[in-house]
């Protein structure tokens, strides 16, 4: 039956339902910068009356349920991208450094052999003179100074990325423990058909970052997420956590071990972790293994040259270059074998002012160098070649995967995130139906003095 | 789609033009398209060749340059031989034609006699240090005044050096003959004595390396002796074997107008071009050997003074045959120099095609870059201010109370 007091009950629920629409309204905008943070509607329905005829009409509203809206495939999206850009920057940023050492300049390895050729030909015109031999043994350190240089520059990077591999391995830890703890939270609440809410939002953030930093596989399970590493590794399973630890290998590289003590470092792939080892254990021993073979081909052929002559005093000539045994390390150990100018075997009949063994020296520039097939000129530029494009191709990868990221994150933020226009406009939604019921509490107030005051005096 | 906020985009773009400000800016600073081997591979690594092409054509007109000068100052001294010889067959001619005094052709015999010492020390020219008609043996005058007689510093009466003497092995000891223009080099092996010298002595003479008549023996002083028993012959004895000691010429035993050319014939090519070398010297003992200019010279002032007019004139005969073969010898050089100031041109237009390449290759115009950097500064000028007049403006912005 309807009465003043139902029509009060109904007001002061709607009341009610407006002050928790604008608590919502105001979480949201507060809320509005807070990253990973999704924005929460409220779901009015209105109560049915109860079902005494025609004449009843509804019992007012109540808030059914308070939702996060969130979408789990954009998310995962997100992360997946996450962990692309996040292994394409760390190689960025390797390759970058690396460039420098092989960008044309005055003392890169391609213009050091230059001048030692020119200095060569240069002396061919006066085999005797002192100052042009000089030339020849300056020209063939400076090279030597560009190889170790190089080599150096490409293990100094290996070295900086043991330590950027050991950082990242904490930091997963401290995310995955993190992130298990969450797990059982959220799992109490989705298991009482509620959204995860604000632990949900921090859970996702913090994958978010773990995605940053290495490859992940999620999977739901009733236990909340579990996470792996590409391979399979257990990293997060329901409460619990699987710290992953780091030790020197014989190799003098940082290796990763899962948490029986299993070596998996060859099986990470993506974020700065993937990205990382990849450049440390790959892309970097690539390089050194081709600048090595260009030094140590080069410099054998150097001291076969002086084999072949004799020096100033009519002697045959030794060694150029102090060359290893084997091609491992020749860049960082190329040196000089002598420093006595009258050692250079330019002479080819053993009298002092006999160019004829120059010519020999001359004819590396334009011969096959040992197992590449190249001449020194193009096997550096290969080289060369390969830096650029390993670079070029990460950078695009990185322009990519942001380009990406900004897609996905709108497409994202158009579900859950907040718009401060909207939140405003709903603001004064709630405010007015807030008013609204407010002056039916008046109205009903009053209408209640006109009843207890019905035929009596005081009512005129 | 629900827009919640442009800040995300706006940051983006600002990114993307700042990105493409920064590198025009660079472009235009550099002049070049390509700063990094990222920024195109393969223009990168086709620079690297080119750039070592072009240090190679730099290298080769530096190399023309110099043999340019040297083979021009080996010129000058077969220009003073040439002009030499000419006033010696002049002098000859004079000699030859019966009527002058005996006491003229003394005059005239010193002249040639001084003719000779000319052509001597243009065959000892030198460029910047180095003798230009030794061959290879460059450090040291190449033609050297000759002796009948040479005796080695060790040995004497005492203790004297024998044919059982054992030598230095690898030394070495050179006999160089002012009559047949040859040298003899030997060359010293484990075990060998003197007398292995002796033998190979023996063997050049045999040969006609050496003339006949120059032998090696152990002298009264018990001295290493080389020489020869033709007072008008001449030669040159060298030995770096501390055996021997250094090898001397015998006081009093230097041939009037006799010199023996003590280098070798050895020719340094030099590379002026990618598949070009050219001969950087020529050996005297082609320039005069082969000419027979000393020993015709010898010959005219012998006969000049107290041989007979027939004997003058056939020593002018021989003069002019020298002369001409001395013109014969020139010509290759003669033809070097021009190749090279071709060459020079040459190099010169190849410097300017390679230079263009790269340009093409890895360089940008200053036009380009210019106008590339306007484009990015207006594209981010746009961005920034279509960013300042949207991302502020709220609803909240025009709601009244």
């Amino acid at each position: 039956m309807s009465s003043l007091n139902t029509a009060l009950s109904i007001a002061s629920e709607a009341l009610s339902a407006s002050t928790t629409a604008l608590q919502t309204v105001t979480n949201n905008m507060a809320n509005a910068n807070t990253p990973g943070y999704t924005r929460e509607v409220v779901e009015f329905q209105s109560v049915p009356g109860d079902n005494n005829g025609s004449a009843n009409p509804g019992d007012g509203v109540t808030i059914a349920s308070v939702q996060s809206l969130r979408d789990e495939l954009l998310q995962r999206q997100i992360e997946q991208q996450t962990q692309d850009q996040g292994s394409a920057n760390a190689q960025l940023g390797s390759l970058q450094q690396i460039q420098t050492v092989f960008t044309t300049s005055s003392q890169d390895i391609g213009t050091e052999m230059s001048a030692l050729f020119s200095s060569i030909s240069t002396l061919s015109t006066a085999p005797t003179n002192s100052a042009d031999r000089q030339a020849v043994l300056t020209a063939g350190q400076n090279l030597a100074n560009a190889f170790n240089t190089a080599s150096n520059t490409l293990t100094q990077q290996q070295t900086a990325l043991n330590a950027q591999v050991t950082q990242d391995v904490s930091q997963i830890n401290q995310l995955t423990q993190q992130i298990a703890a969450l797990n059982p939270q959220i799992a109490a609440l989705q298991s009482q058909g509620q959204d995860g809410g604000t632990l949900q939002d921090q859970q996702d953030q913090l994958v978010l970052q773990l995605s940053q930093l290495t490859g992940v596989t999620i999977t739901n399970s009733n236990d909340g997420i579990t996470l792996s590493t590409g391979n399979g590794t257990p990293l997060v399973m329901g409460s619990q956590s699987f710290a992953l630890q780091t030790t020197t290998g014989s190799d003098g590289m940082v290796h990763v071990l899962d948490a029986n003590g299993n070596d998996i470092t060859s099986t990470l792939s993506g974020g700065d972790l993937g990205g990382s080892i990849q450049t440390r254990d790959q892309t970097i021993p690539g390089l050194l293994n081709q600048l090595n073979s260009l030094a140590y081909d080069f410099g054998n052929a150097f001291n076969a040259a002086q084999a072949n002559g004799y020096d100033q005093n009519g002697n045959p000539g030794g060694d150029f270059f102090n060359v290893p045994a084997t091609s491992a390390n020749a860049a960082a150990s190329i040196s000089m074998a002598i420093s006595d100018p009258s050692l250079i075997a330019a002479s080819s009949d053993g009298t002092s002012g006999s160019n004829g063994n120059l010519a020999n020296f001359s004819a590396i520039q334009t011969s096959p160098l040992g197992s590449s097939g190249q001449t020194p000129t193009d096997s550096y530029a290969s080289l060369v070649y390969q830096v650029g494009t390993l670079t070029s191709n990460a950078n695009a990868e990185s322009n990519a995967t942001s380009s990406s990221l900004l897609q996905l994150n709108n497409q994202l933020n158009s579900v859950s995130g907040v718009s401060i226009d909207q939140e405003s406009t709903n603001l004064i939604s709630y405010q007015q139906s807030y008013e609204a019921a407010a002056r039916v509490v008046t109205t009903v107030q009053a209408l209640y003095q006109v009843l207890l005051t019905m035929g009596t005096s005081a009512a005129e | 789609m629900r827009v919640t906020t442009m800040v995300p985009n706006v940051d983006y773009d600002i990114q993307q033009t700042q990105q493409a400000l920064s590198t025009a800016l660079q472009q235009l600073e550099t002049g070049q398209r390509v700063n990094a081997p990222s920024d195109d591979p393969a223009a990168a690594a086709d620079s690297i060749r080119s750039l070592a092409e072009s240090a190679n054509v730099d290298q080769y007109t530096a190399n023309v340059s110099t043999l340019q000068s040297q083979l021009q100052s080996a010129d000058s001294a077969i220009s003073n031989i040439v002009s030499s010889l000419n006033s010696a067959i002049t002098l000859g001619t004079t000699g030859a034609n019966g009527t002058e005094s005996a006491a003229n052709r003394q005059i005239l015999a010193t002249q040639a006699s001084s003719l000779l010492s000319t052509i001597v020390s243009a065959g000892n020219a030198s460029y910047q240090g180095s003798y230009l008609f030794g061959g290879s043996a460059s450090m040291s005058a190449p033609f050297v005044a000759a002796s009948t007689t040479y005796v080695s510093g060790s040995g004497t009466t005492s203790s004297p050096l024998s044919a059982s003497t054992a030598l230095t092995a690898g030394s070495v000891t050179t006999i160089s003959d002012a009559t047949t223009g040859q040298t003899m080099t030997f060359t010293a092996a484990a075990g060998d004595t003197i007398g292995t010298l002796q033998a190979a002595v023996a063997s050049a003479v045999s040969a006609g390396t050496l003339s006949a008549g120059i032998t090696a023996t152990i002298n009264a002083s018990g001295q290493l002796q080389i020489a020869t028993n033709n007072s008008s012959d001449g030669i040159v004895v060298n030995s770096d074997d501390s055996v021997l000691g250094s090898m001397s010429a015998a006081s009093g035993t230097s041939v009037a107008n006799a010199y023996a050319y003590v280098g070798n014939n050895a020719v340094n090519q030099v590379q002026v071009g990618d598949s070009m070398t050219v001969a950087a010297n020529l050996p005297g003992s082609q320039l005069l050997g082969n000419s027979n200019v000393l020993d015709a010279m010898s010959q005219l002032i012998t006969a000049l003074q107290n041989g007979t007019t027939q004997q003058i004139g056939d020593a002018v005969t021989a003069v002019t045959a020298a002369l001409n073969s001395v013109d014969v010898q020139r010509v290759p050089l003669d033809n070097t120099i021009t190749q090279l100031n071709n060459q020079e041109s040459y190099l010169g237009q190849e410097q300017v095609t390679l230079s263009s390449q790269q340009t093409s290759l890895t360089g940008i115009s200053e036009a380009e870059a210019a106008t590339n950097l306007s484009q990015a500064e207006l594209a981010s000028n746009t961005v920034l201010a279509a960013a300042a007049k949207v991302v502020p403006e709220t609803l909240l912005n025009y709601l009244q109370g």
